[in-house]
């Protein structure tokens, strides 16, 4: 209930803040812009009164000289005015201290630059050109082969990762090294031997390590009740025959098995059911020996080893340990909750290490797995047959694979290897081969945009259907197409509007929209950095790997929510509710949550958890591994909220005087005073540092303070615009005033992501209508999304 | 049916392992060969370190008279007998960055001689090793620039040794003062990553064929790309079809290379060996294997961790090795160290013996390699860092004098020898740490051997 009054309110606000913002905006929309300067124009008005005086043609701040610029047809500057209107949206500008314009002006000033400027992109349009080889990378290949074969693999084994440009690892992918190919061709041979149940292989296998961090003293979501600890551990067994699964248990650093004091019961698990069950237990003491002369750890856990028969195809592999009924950690002593190093906090029971699968030995047969019922869509009982039963496998593969209709010509090859590979050893193997040159293929490894013929250069022009099937498929699932999109793309129903719209909603409602957020979100709020923090364990004996993966799972749960829910984006902000485990409960101090499953739990008022301001995730991606840092967490916010980035630091910067400030025990707000009182430092720590103040009442692991080296934490601060604002409500307020500056970001990066190149200035008015429209709506996820798709840079391209 | 048909004899060609059923696949070598082929007539100098924790007990390590001349060696190097006029013995070496005496900073300054930062965090900050740095000169044309590897499958973060964060324990090598590179000890991941699959000659061969294939039809889709794409998507094409050229040409290395296959045939070792002995013999016929096929030429090894409890029941030591090597001056525990320390010299020997026994070029691999073995630290009863147990083995391409005891009078830098040794392979440094010059008499003053 809370929620709703909530929400009205604020529908309240934005609507207020919206018919202000964009007030004449349609109409200019409609109305002819004279090209030329007309000096007229508010924003000229505005810019002559109060820009001038820093950005003209002897200071030239900022690199900028509006008082040319000013007198000079906007088209000729388009993306220094773009600038501008970024700077004055987000009352960067003027600087505080300096005149500023009353709101009224400053917004009707914006209203008729905006309006300008999107009329002369309306004139001019400029959808941008993405470049016309884009490999799929290492996520989008991994889904591409699951949702072509049936088949989980794991990618990161031989491919390597993906650099990122402009936040995204989807946006340089041009390029193709020799060893790139390389992987690319034997990831082929690999997924095709696998997909196909491919002739014995030596016995390979996989070996699963866990963090040496995590903490295995209570339940893991996802095995049997009743027992602590341990992995599921998902693989994809190549063929029918016997497997030898060994596990080893995690040492300490004198090779001891750690937590090992007493006999302890080990499950084995293939899908759930038990396969053996183990007993591991301390070697029997030597009464004649001291205690630190006992026999080493070596073969304590050398009999945990186990051959089965299992059948091709997916299966989970338990090892876990079953719960002893009581133990000290559950006593009120409060203790860590970390355990997981001899020294510090030491493990209680023996843990998980490694878990090695290896076989086929005695290989039985290629079994009946997803993949080959995907695969052999017929299966020839006649030698005569097999030819054609070859075509029609490859053909519907390659369709898929090359995500357009296929033709004589493209399986003229894979058939002829096919046949090679047939002749020698079978019809299988040929299958094989051919999927093998199918996955090597260029046309497969790479998203392909052509240019229509004689077209003139620089032309603007409409994708094909099938290229916006691809950049579609790509954008909401980082994959292919399936075959009902690949379908109304090969009809030529992608065109009509509602068709669009209606697979856009179809996609978003697949769980493989789950890319959204384990590929997009996880990269725009930076969490694929949460594996590489590690807080310093003096400071924050409580971290282990366990809290570290539930910051990043309720982060996920939460963008999940927004859009799986179809909820306004502005939710990721002011959500009322979280999910939370027990182990994240604990950490936040949140009572009556129990167990390792994740649920939603929402807060009345004002809580200290919520939306991504509040959760741990965030709070320590932007810190360093002592402390909070208001500096990065205001960069953070800057960047990827609201969308307008500080310029880097200048070189030679001085380090902050840490160790004098840390004798002094100072918070980290005394000790940043130097950034506000050297004028150096202040033109941009001014922007950040006050936005990270107001998040100070949460350490560098995200839990709530009100202490900071034993004086009380000040969360109150004034931010750039001039906006007091106090902690972490106050911040969340101040942000929301102007909700279009984070729908904006948001968009932008959506933008970056689906199209696969950095947003140029000459994407603004497409930005600005997506945002405009989705506003009527509420914001919600799905008419961001549904405007992305309808945008000119997402359904254009121009020609080289 | 299918698999019977291409199931293949079992063989046992690496020790300590199960027989298995091998198929094809030399992905990871073709680079390695690559690079072999370019340069045929060079004999390839390879670098190597083994590392063994806690010390010695010197008195049995060392051998007897005043340094020169090897002629008889001491009862902890007698395994090194049969290629004792490969082996040069130096004493008296000293780490002065090692202390305050841990098995933390042992292990930390044995390749970097260098301070390790004291932490137990994430930031901690020691050097960059001196096999890094050669690796930075001769791993460029190799698949691997260079290969780390342990014995112990053990992961440990945070604290490890008097407030010294694990990496320091557990990581001999550094790429940088704050990269340290993991080490591994499963011997079929070590192999998966130099060698694929594996197989025999004739398998490896046809895999290879089989991918020609692929590679050719590869080459042929993007030139039917290119007809259809315009003039300045056309120049991206070419740069694609010079790649697939790279790769094609990589190929035909590779299948050249095995039709006088310079490598036996190679199986994949399932699991890890129950026996110490077995593991470690197993873990060196793969560094073998890696410098024959030239994967890689500069290796880490970590024979056993710092304070490792290993007990080695085999030569009748059933004590765990930490403790027993604070021996507090006991005669009978003391006896015991000196015994543990023989048998991981018998297993280097083994090493050493193998690395002879390949031929390469005009002499064996052992002739063309430089290895290093020793401790960081030096009595492991008091933690202290010097009277180091070192050996220097192998013939350096002609350029080692083996057979000698150099013994210093004074305590001298480690540094001292890894400025040798880097200046050896061909990375000219003014210093290194905190060396103070270059051991001479290592090297041959005059090449006579070429």
């Amino acid at each position: 209930m809370p929620n709703q009054g909530k929400h009205v309110v604020f529908r309240w606000i934005a609507a207020g803040v919206l018919a202000a913002s964009f007030v004449g905006v349609p109409g200019a929309e409609q109305r002819p812009i004279p090209a030329s300067p007309s000096a007229d124009a508010p924003y000229r008005a505005l810019v002559n009164t109060y820009c001038l005086s820093c950005h003209n043609n002897r200071t030239k701040a900022g690199g900028l000289e509006l008082d040319a610029i000013n007198t000079q047809d906007l088209g000729e500057h388009w993306e220094a005015w773009e600038k501008v209107v970024r700077k004055l949206r987000a009352r960067q500008m003027p600087p505080p201290g300096a005149r500023r314009p009353e709101d009224a002006d400053r917004t009707a000033a914006l209203a008729s630059l905006e309006a300008s400027l999107d009329g002369l992109s309306a004139r001019t349009p400029n959808p941008g050109r993405t470049d016309t080889f884009r490999r799929l990378n290492r996520t989008e290949y991994q889904n591409a082969i699951r949702d072509l074969l049936a088949l989980e693999f794991d990618a990161a084994s031989v491919l390597p990762s993906d650099s990122a440009s402009y936040g995204f690892d989807n946006v340089t992918v041009g390029n193709l090294s020799p060893t790139l190919l390389e992987s690319y061709v034997s990831a082929a041979e690999k997924i095709s031997r696998l997909a196909v149940g491919g002739p014995s292989l030596s016995p390979g296998g996989a070996t699963v390590r866990l963090r040496p961090d995590i903490t295995q003293e209570k339940h893991v979501e996802g095995l049997p009740v009743g027992t602590r600890g341990g992995a599921l551990v998902p693989h994809t067994f190549p063929l029918d025959g016997e497997y030898e699964i060994t596990i080893r248990l995690a040492r300490d650093r004198n090779e001891n098995i750690e937590g090992l004091t007493e006999a302890h019961q080990l499950d084995l698990l293939l899908d759930g059911e038990r396969l053996r069950l183990f007993t591991v237990e301390p070697a029997s003491v030597k009464e004649d020996e001291p205690a630190k002369y006992q026999p080493s750890h070596d073969n304590l856990d050398g009999h945990l080893k186990i051959r089965v028969p299992v059948t091709a195809g997916p299966h989970t592999v338990g090892v876990t340990f079953a719960q002893k009924p009581s133990l000290l950690i559950e006593t009120a002593r409060q203790p860590y909750e970390a355990h997981f190093n001899y020294y510090r906090h030491p493990r209680i029971t023996p843990a998980v290490y490694e878990i090695s699968i290896v076989g086929p030995y005695n290989a039985a047969g290629v079994g009946d797995t997803p993949s080959r019922r995907r695969l052999f869509t017929c299966k020839p009982s006649r030698k005569q047959d097999e030819d054609a039963c070859a075509k029609r496998i490859l053909s519907t593969l390659t369709r898929r694979a090359y995500r357009r209709p296929v033709t004589d010509e493209d399986l003229q090859k894979p058939l002829e290897l096919y046949h090679a590979a047939k002749t020698s050893d079978g019809f299988e193997a040929g299958i094989e081969m051919g999927l093998a040159a199918v996955l090597s293929s260029p046309e497969f490894l790479f998203r392909i945009e052509r240019d229509p013929a004689s077209l003139a250069s620089g032309a603007s022009y409409r994708i094909s259907d099938l290229e916006l099937a691809s950049r579609l498929s790509f954008f909401v699932w980082s994959s292919i197409p399936d075959d009902q999109l690949l379908d109304a793309a090969a009809r030529g129903d992608l065109d009509k509007p509602a068709v669009l719209e209606r697979e856009v909603r179809r996609m978003l409602a697949d769980p493989r929209s789950r890319n959204l957020v384990t590929n997009f979100a996880s990269q725009w709020l930076h969490l694929r950095n949460l594996d590489t923090i590690t807080p310093d364990m003096r400071v924050f004996p409580d971290f282990d790997d366990n809290l570290r993966q539930a910051f990043r799972e309720e982060t996920e749960l939460l963008v999940d929510s927004v859009i799986r829910e179809n909820r306004s984006v502005l939710d990721l902000l002011r959500a009322n509710y979280t999910f939370l485990n027990e182990r994240l409960a604990k950490h936040y101090g949140v009572p009556n949550i129990y167990g390792s499953r994740f649920r939603r739990v929402t807060f009345d008022g004002d809580a200290t958890r919520g939306g991504l301001l509040r959760q741990g995730s965030i709070l320590m991606v932007t810190s360093y591994p002592t402390r909070t840092s208001p500096v990065i967490r205001g960069k953070w916010i800057l960047d990827n909220l609201l969308g307008v980035p500080p310029p880097p630091p200048p070189a030679n910067v001085p380090a902050l005087d840490n160790a004098k400030a840390a004798v002094k025990r100072l918070p980290i707000r005394e000790r940043l005073a130097e950034h506000r009182a050297n004028p150096a430092c202040a033109g941009c720590h001014r922007l950040m540092d006050p936005i990270g103040f107001a998040l100070e009442n949460y350490d560098a692991v995200g839990r709530w303070r009100t202490l900071d080296a034993n004086m009380p934490i000040d969360a109150s601060s004034t931010l750039f615009d001039g906006t007091p604002v106090q902690g972490v409500a106050g911040l969340q307020a101040a942000i929301l005033r102007n909700p279009e500056l984070f729908v904006s970001t948001l968009t932008e990066k959506l933008l970056t992501f689906s199209t696969g190149r950095g947003v140029q200035y000459y994407d603004s008015p497409a930005i600005r209508k997506i945002v405009r429209e989705s506003a009527a709506d509420d914001y919600r996820f799905s008419s961001l999304v549904i405007g992305i798709v309808n945008s000119t840079p997402f359904r254009m391209r121009k020609a080289s | 049916m299918m698999i019977s048909k291409k199931a293949l004899p079992r063989r046992t060609f690496l020790r300590g392992m199960g027989a298995t059923v091998a198929l094809p696949l030399l992905d990871a070598m073709i680079p390695s060969m690559t690079a072999l082929a370019q340069t045929p007539a060079n004999p390839v100098r390879r670098l190597g370190f083994v590392y063994i924790p806690m010390g010695s007990d010197i008195a049995r390590w060392t051998p007897a008279g005043e340094g020169g001349v090897l002629t008889e060696l001491s009862s902890t190097l007698s395994p090194l007998a049969p290629v004792m006029k490969h082996v040069t013995v130096v004493s008296n070496m000293e780490l002065k960055n090692a202390y305050p005496g841990t098995h933390a900073t042992s292990n930390a300054a044995f390749l970097s001689a260098a301070k390790a930062k004291w932490t137990e965090s994430s930031d901690y900050f020691l050097g960059t090793t001196v096999d890094q740095i050669a690796a930075k000169q001769m791993g460029q044309d190799t698949q691997l620039p260079s290969l780390e590897l342990a014995m112990d499958l053990m992961e440990v973060v945070g604290q490890c040794d008097n407030g010294y964060a694990c990496v320091y324990q557990n990581n001999l090598s550094w790429s940088s003062p704050t990269t340290p590179l993991p080490a591994e000890a499963h011997p079929r991941v070590v192999f998966e990553r130099l060698f694929g699959e594996g197989g025999t000659s004739p398998q490896r061969r046809a895999a290879l064929g089989r991918r020609a294939s692929l590679l050719d039809w590869v080459r042929d889709d993007i030139s039917r790309l290119q007809r259809q794409l315009g003039a300045a998507d056309r120049s991206k094409v070419s740069q694609y079809l010079d790649t697939v050229r790279e790769v094609e040409r990589r190929i035909q290395m590779a299948e050249a290379q095995t039709l006088d296959s310079p490598l036996p045939d190679l199986d994949r070792p399932v699991g890890v060996p129950a026996d110490y002995a077995d593991h470690a013999k197993l873990m060196f016929d793969l560094q073998v294997l890696a410098l024959q096929g030239d994967v890689t030429r500069v290796i880490t090894f970590q024979l056993a961790r710092e304070t490792s409890n290993r007990t080695y029941a085999e030569i009748g030591v059933p004590d765990a090795h930490h403790p027993t090597s604070h021996h507090g001056g006991d005669p009978e525990k003391i006896a015991k160290i000196a015994k543990i320390n023989q048998f991981h010299v018998s297993l280097f020997g083994y090493f050493l013996e193998r690395l002879a026994s390949v031929t390469d070029g005009d002499g064996t691999l052992l002739d063309h390699s430089v290895l290093m073995y020793g401790s960081g630290m030096g009595n492991p009863n008091v933690h202290d860092h010097v009277n180091l147990p070192i050996i220097v083995a192998g013939g350096g391409a002609g350029k080692i004098r083996g057979g000698r005891h150099i013994k210093y009078a004074e305590p001298t830098p480690l540094a001292n020898l890894h400025l040798t040794l880097l200046d050896r392979v061909g990375v000219r440094l003014d210093s290194f740490a905190d060396s103070t010059g270059k051991i001479d008499t290592l090297f041959s003053p005059v090449n006579l051997a070429g």
